[in-house]
């Protein structure tokens, strides 16, 4: 054992159990409870107006750490997370308006119909590998778009609007309903990704690893390549599944425009700037995509910028900044820190812990 | 089945799916060369077309826009690779795929800077195209159309003949069949990569330019060829020049005929958007290397 439980100041494993553990010191644990904590009290201290941002960034973050799970953990390219929200989107909402149920039922049945159709996708996964497992769940995503627009049942893509949910008796209304989703997803989100950190160090979730890193191998170790990766789409678009169900109740309403390819695009974006096979990234990803969305509205609403794009007239300055903006993110990202904001997140801990050593 | 349709939608399913073959001729040369698989293509295409329209519009010679707007893609092609891709050489796939989206959306913004992102533009027709059409088939085709398909044939024509005959172009077959061979030999697989990336660019200004004098050019439907270019290319093949002119014209052929006799039959209709990725599943599942491509054998 350690010498101390509170301070790392060596490496004392000798069993391999201890290299299973999640937490290292008390300390580590202590701060990661200080930061939730922190997180809960966040509507008392932050203004009404941040939490549009902050809620998208906890149901984003559920996506993400899903999009990891293939994309990351299991190095299944994934170009369909976005679709998978929208199945648990609309099952979702199917849920709500057709069975009547309450969100904290209809949400998890939004992620068992997101899981069945995400194993459904990956079934090609037992036979194609990188670009063509990627140009198929493009396909699915395309296929998905377009099947939604022409179901009756789903209004042809239009708005299905959910009743309006309940919760300690506390209801969604026009005024607190940020902050609502916002505690309502946090929890979702601390949860699944605790959920997965212990998959992680399971069988499974080692077996995946290993199916990234080289599947040959792995299934000379014994392990079954095939069922390693329709776990990871299981679980992946199970995640991606409860992301779309509280997206939807946060978007009032399920809508296709909400589930496009962009949207697929904008998780892929968030997982690689976070830091693609990372839990931490998985929320500091959708923490920069979702600011720098922010920061580019705000930039062209100022009245800088207004003077010096006042030349170019019939000019939309904000739709181009923002996928400029987006793409420059993820090219200067991938091209100068390919392992994301994750590494510079373990550089700075690591810096706090080794101080005054530098290495 | 209304077989009287059938010349008609063949005919237009040729028209279509030879300007898909032009560009996924484009994105195969990409892929054969050095294995990447480019989304920004689709954003290319938009680039070549709306430089060609800028041109027309300050008062330029039709023809001789749509060679400036090639060349102008020509050095776009080339820069993307020097810039960008160049030190992407080795990384994993999903970086390098990655990459050519961000690069997709950072051209898309570029655009959205100029007159013409948002919005319904197109090209007068040049004097020498606007007469009244031939009659093939017992079905009309405009001499846009006419003109259309030619172009795009005697590029893929020539595009073949340079592979099969000239040095530069057997080069490039080299540098595709065994990097390490063909460096070893003393070619520069740098050069055959940038000027994979500049043909590339070329063929889709064409497309682009083809494309916008046939049904208007607008940024989404310019850009949105860069799609359809993947069952085109999972079809013939991604690293065929051959698989990419058949899989264009089939593909082609098969959305105008599920446009033909499908949309009854679906409320909305629309098919002839979805079909070709019904038509790349099966592909992928039955055959993922395609009508021509290489089977991949892996060897541990």
């Amino acid at each position: 054992m350690p010498a101390s439980r509170f301070t790392q100041t060596g490496n004392y494993r000798v069993r391999y159990t201890q290299d299973q553990t999640i937490f290292a010191t008390y300390a580590e644990q202590l701060s990661l409870l200080l930061l939730i904590a922190a997180l809960f009290a966040l509507p008392l201290i932050l203004p009404r107006a941040w939490f549009p941002y902050l809620t998208q960034i906890v149901i984003f973050s559920v996506a993400v750490i899903g999009l990891n799970v293939t994309t990351g953990y299991t190095g299944l390219i994934n170009i369909g997370q976005g679709a998978f929200m929208g199945v648990g989107a609309y099952a979702t909402a199917l849920a709500a308006t057709r069975l009547n149920l309450p969100f904290y039922l209809a949400i998890p049945l939004g992620g068992v119909a997101g899981a069945l159709i995400g194993t459904l996708v990956g079934l090609p996964s037992l036979r194609l590998k990188y670009l063509y497992l990627a140009i198929a769940t493009l396909a699915f995503q395309i296929i998905f778009e377009w099947g939604v627009g022409h179901a009756p049942l789903l209004e042809q893509g239009g708005v299905i609007k959910p009743p309006t949910p309940q919760a300690f008796g506390v209801k969604d209304s026009f005024l607190n309903h940020n902050v609502f989703w916002y505690l309502v997803s946090l929890p979702v989100l601390i949860s699944l990704a605790l959920l997965w950190r212990n998959v992680l160090r399971t069988r499974h979730g080692r077996a995946m690893i290993a199916v990234r890193d080289n599947d040959r191998a792995a299934a000379a170790m014994g392990i079954h390549p095939g069922r390693a990766k329709l776990t990871a789409f299981l679980i992946g678009s199970f995640y991606a599944g409860v992301a779309g169900g509280l997206f939807m109740y946060f978007q009032k309403g399920a809508v296709i425009e909400d589930y496009s390819l962009g949207l697929s695009v904008k998780l892929l974006a968030m997982a690689i700037v976070g830091g693609l096979g990372s839990l931490p990234g998985s929320f500091l990803g959708p923490l920069f995509i979702v600011g720098l969305d922010r920061g580019v509205e705000l930039l062209s609403q100022s009245a800088l910028l207004g003077r010096v794009t006042a030349f170019a007239e019939g000019v939309d300055v904000a739709s181009a900044l923002r996928p400029f903006s987006f793409g420059m993110a993820i090219v200067l990202f991938l091209m100068f820190e390919p392992r994301g904001l994750a590494n510079w997140w373990r550089l700075t801990r690591l810096y706090f812990k080794r101080w005054p050593f530098k290495f | 089945m209304n077989l009287d349709l059938l010349p008609q939608l063949l005919l237009a399913g040729v028209v279509i799916g030879s300007i898909y073959a032009l560009a996924a001729l484009g994105f195969v040369l990409i892929y054969k060369s050095s294995r990447v698989i480019n989304f920004a293509h689709g954003q290319v295409i938009a680039t070549g077309a709306f430089i060609a329209f800028a041109l027309t519009q300050s008062g330029m010679n039709f023809w001789l826009a749509g060679l400036l707007a090639m060349l102008a893609t020509f050095a776009l092609g080339m820069l993307i690779e020097r810039v960008f891709l160049r030190r992407m050489v080795g990384e994993p796939i999903i970086s390098v795929i990655m990459v050519t989206i961000g690069l997709a959306s950072v051209v898309d913004g570029l655009l959205h800077l100029t007159p013409y992102g948002a919005g319904n533009f197109s090209f007068t027709t040049p004097a020498a195209l606007s007469g009244a059409g031939i009659d093939l088939l017992g079905t009309q085709l405009s001499r846009v159309q006419l003109a259309g398909v030619l172009a795009a044939l005697a590029l893929l024509g020539g595009f073949t003949y340079f592979f099969n005959r000239s040095t530069m172009g057997i080069t490039m077959r080299a540098v595709a069949d065994d990097q390490m061979a063909a460096m070893s030999v003393g070619t520069s697989v740098e050069r055959v990569f940038a000027l994979a990336w500049a043909f590339a660019g070329l063929t889709a200004a064409a497309a682009g330019v083809i494309l916008g004098l046939m049904s208007g050019l607008t940024l989404t439907g310019l850009a949105g060829i860069g799609l359809k270019v993947f069952p085109v290319v999972i079809l013939g093949g991604l690293d065929s020049v051959l698989g990419a002119i058949v899989g264009g014209i089939l593909i082609g052929v098969l959305e105008n005929l599920a446009a033909g006799y499908l949309d009854g039959l679906v409320p909305g209709g629309g098919t002839r958007d979805v079909f070709p990725f019904i038509v790349l599943l099966i592909v992928l599942l039955l055959r993922p290397y395609g009508l021509f491509g290489t089977k991949e054998i892996e060897r541990v």
